[in-house]
């Protein structure tokens, strides 16, 4: 190959790995960028918070038997849950109510929001260190203390 | 002449009902009183079930074919609210009983259906689906503010009855009224009857839906 065709080809790789690099760096901001995926991601990530807040929810009601091992892990998960939504209220998702029971006054009142999120995973973290004591009495009023933080947004951010 | 209007177990009935309905409102929309929210909502449900039950085995005053008239009572009396006594509910209010109870009565048994996201589920609503939850979940939400109007309504129409001199309320307390007329003493059940009834369903419905 001549020099020329070395430079060629050179400078087309660059541009191809510089290319790509910069797709790369795009994807690793964030997975979503359409506005029907943010709104999917917020909620299968609700749908985990909801299924696993409802196994709790039997052991604390009394409709399982307790097992403060699974309770532990089952705590343990929902504290991680619980910052998994929100970010997809930002950038795709933001004013995104399409196919969503996401209500408009969430971004009206975005601070407002901001803070009840803050309040529900301060909950979800008392909770997880009150499934530590393994003893139902002082974990059932942090129980009752998550399942108000989410009707804190249920009731005036979701639609009914 | 004096005479008995309403059987004890109207009566009791219908404060009961205020009673347990207050509570419902003050417990209603909150996560941390929802299991009182709950049973005071099967009571609702076996006092208005008993009452529909006593609407034709009950007390003459209290039965529905006694009160139910056409509208060419209802515009008679509309006209002339204050003429006459009535051994039951007036012709108007009658049908304002009645949308009362359907109201309640629907109101209850969506509950039965409703799931709140978090942790609530109705007794029944594992008989629908996801979207007809959905539906009688937001319906139960909603339609609790035209219940209060129609309460507003009723009490506000008492109040002016009142007023005018018909003491409808005090009839509701003491079960008498006077008549200024002579009339026939309307045929009065044991309000015990109507009492046990409500005790039998209480049970069932605490058994089946508690």
């Amino acid at each position: 190959m001549s020099m020329k065709a070395w430079t060629i080809a050179a400078s087309i790789s660059v541009i191809a790995i510089t290319g790509l690099g910069i797709t790369a760096n795009h994807a690793a901001a964030s997975a979503f960028t359409t506005a029907s995926d943010a709104v999917e991601y917020r909620q299968k990530a609700f749908s985990l918070i909801r299924e696993n807040f409802a196994y709790m929810s039997g052991m604390v009601r009394g409709e399982r038997d307790y097992d403060a091992d699974a309770f532990k892990q089952r705590a343990q998960a929902l504290y991680h849950l619980s910052y998994i939504p929100f970010e997809a209220f930002s950038g795709a998702g933001e004013n995104v109510t399409a196919n969503s029971d996401a209500l408009p006054v969430i971004w009206e009142n975005w601070s407002d929001f901001e803070a009840k999120r803050d309040t529900f995973q301060a909950a979800v973290k008392e909770l997880v260190n009150a499934a530590a004591s393994e003893n139902m009495r002082e974990i059932r009023p942090k129980f009752m203390d998550t399942a108000r933080g989410c009707q804190q947004c249920h009731q005036g951010y979701r639609a009914d | 002449m004096v005479v008995t209007l309403w059987d004890a177990f109207i009566r009791g009935f219908h404060w009961l009902l205020v009673l347990v309905v207050t509570g419902l409102w003050l417990t209603g929309g909150n996560i941390t009183y929802i299991d009182i929210h709950h049973k005071l909502g099967l009571v609702v449900l076996a006092l208005l079930l008993t009452r529909i039950i006593w609407g034709f085995v009950g007390s003459e005053s209290a039965r529905f074919r006694t009160f139910l008239r056409g509208p060419r009572a209802m515009i008679s009396h509309i006209r002339n609210p204050l003429k006459g006594t009535w051994l039951t509910h007036n012709p108007v209010g009658g049908w304002a009983v009645v949308l009362m109870i359907l109201a309640l009565l629907a109101q209850a048994i969506t509950g039965l259906f409703t799931d709140d996201a978090i942790f609530f589920r109705g007794p029944l609503a594992h008989l629908l689906s996801n979207d007809w939850v959905r539906t009688l979940t937001s319906y139960h939400k909603q339609a609790f503010d035209w219940i209060l109007i129609l309460l507003a309504i009723h009490i506000l129409a008492n109040a002016i009855y009142s007023i005018k001199g018909k003491r409808l309320m005090g009839a509701m307390v003491t079960g008498k009224i006077e008549s200024q007329e002579p009339v026939k003493q309307p045929k009065v059940v044991h309000g015990g009857y109507g009492f046990a009834l409500l005790a039998f369903n209480l049970i069932w419905i605490f058994w089946w839906l508690g």
